[in-house]
């Protein structure tokens, strides 16, 4: 067999097309690549690409329902906007600080203080969190701060403006804290994972054997296209042809398949998933943007495969250096 | 209480080196790569990327067990080419096929954007 010399190059050149692209939500087409790659960037964008969040609470006063503990629990899960998290360092390797969370690079301080003075239940919620640094905040309040700026009145279309709930205090009890965000990774805690959910399918090939289709009646094609649970196949109103339509909306349960076969036409549709073609749906927390995700993903891909290069100290080179330099 | 450091997952410790290999003792061409601190995130694709290569025999991975935080990437290749020589090559092709990757991202998301500024 015929064999390249060894050194060839076996690279893909992978195509992408964006088909939305919100601030927290993106849907995108891969193509040229195969699931290995697409599995690779869902996981690392799930758990390994870097967020800020409240990672140690120091609490001063706390008279309310809920303990310690679980108090700083919700402070943790409540996403910070990580835009800057890429260049922050973590704690754990920084060296201007011991780690206790006294320094710019690796970590932000936020204060906490609130008191129900009156009768009605106070709600204490992200938004009375105070941040030393404007560029690490909850996530609603840096959206609020961007529609005051942008000049747009309250919209209360837009989301919840009331800020991640804490906790609820009764009058006369009072919450008061100082708490250090710190860098992370979803695989340490999930808290520090920038995606609500990263899905990618393979994408559908659906053939209509149309010659074997006009043998059914517009009754058979009608239970037919109804057997599939998603709405994948649809009948033209004018023509009463069976048509894809929507191929995404097929779930490969094989419903419409075992149908065709219990009406005695087997073969009446074919559907193969196309090995190397992927539609991804990414939506995020709000910590950095969809497209940043994918964009820090791919990063973060690229700094584990350089870590995990063969150096030149590594492996059994002692034995090789005996075989080549033996008699 | 007893329980280990979470950062134990992925933190390399001090002493140990993130990639060791050890030759197949009984086959030529043939060997075993450990990655430490690693997952099928890299064990995958990595195996995947050296089936492409036409000079290698075998390539597999495996995660020994989900409280060892490493892989285990065995490689056989002809005598055109050697483990070493093929576990480099993959490494950077699946680098430059990020790189292409990242790329392609940002060309698309400016066209889009020029798409959207036209009426």
């Amino acid at each position: 067999m015929d064999r390249p010399a060894a050194g060839a190059s076996y690279q893909r050149f992978p195509r992408v097309r964006i088909r939305e692209l919100r601030d927290d939500y993106a849907k995108f087409e891969l193509r040229d690549t195969d699931a290995s790659m697409a599995n690779a960037l869902r996981r690392v964008m799930i758990a390994e690409v870097p967020t800020v969040a409240i990672d140690l609470v120091e609490i001063e006063v706390n008279s309310s329902v809920l303990n310690d503990e679980f108090i700083a629990h919700r402070l943790g899960l409540i996403p910070l906007t990580s835009a800057a998290a890429m260049q922050m360092r973590f704690s754990r390797d920084c060296d201007a600080c011991d780690g206790d969370g006294s320094c710019e690079y690796c970590s932000v301080e936020f204060h906490l203080a609130a008191r129900a003075e009156s009768d009605q239940t106070l709600e204490v919620t992200s938004n009375d969190l105070r941040s030393n640094d404007p560029k690490v905040c909850p996530v609603d309040q840096a959206r609020a701060y961007q529609q005051a700026l942008s000049g747009s009145d309250f919209d209360p279309n837009t989301g919840d403006q009331r800020g991640i709930l804490i906790v609820k205090l009764r009058r006369g009890q009072e919450l008061r804290l100082r708490a250090i965000a710190r860098k992370g990774i979803g695989k340490d805690h999930a808290k520090w994972s920038p995606a609500a959910t990263v899905t990618f399918m393979y994408e559908p090939d659906i053939r209509i054997n149309e010659e074997l289709m006009e043998t059914l009646t517009l009754d058979e094609k009608r239970s037919w296209v109804e057997s599939s649970p998603t709405k994948v196949f649809a009948i033209d109103p004018i023509t009463e042809q069976v048509r894809v339509a929507d191929a995404e909306e097929y779930t490969y349960d094989d419903e419409v398949i075992k149908k065709a076969e219990a009406m005695g036409k087997p073969g009446l549709v074919e559907i193969n998933a196309k090995e190397d073609s992927f539609i991804f749906t990414v939506e995020t927390t709000g910590a950095i943007t969809a497209y940043e995700l994918i964009m820090n993903a791919i990063t973060v891909l690229r700094q584990k495969l350089d870590a995990v290069r063969l150096q030149d100290d590594d492996g059994d080179l002692g034995e090789l250096d005996a075989h080549l330099g033996g008699p | 209480m007893n329980a280990p450091d979470r950062y134990e997952r992925f933190v390399v410790p001090e002493g140990t080196k993130k990639v060791s290999y050890e030759r197949d003792t009984k086959i030529v061409n043939a060997a075993s790569f450990t990655i430490e601190r690693e997952d099928h995130t890299i064990g995958n694709i990595v195996r995947m990327q050296l089936h492409r290569d036409p000079n290698v025999l075998f390539a597999g991975y495996k995660l020994p067990h989900p409280l060892q935080y490493k892989i285990i990437v065995r490689i056989h290749t002809t005598s055109q080419s050697s483990p070493t020589q093929a576990y480099s090559q993959a490494i950077s092709d699946l680098d430059k096929e990020l790189e292409y990757l990242k790329q392609a991202f940002e060309d698309e998301k400016n066209r889009r954007e020029q798409r959207q500024e036209l009426p």
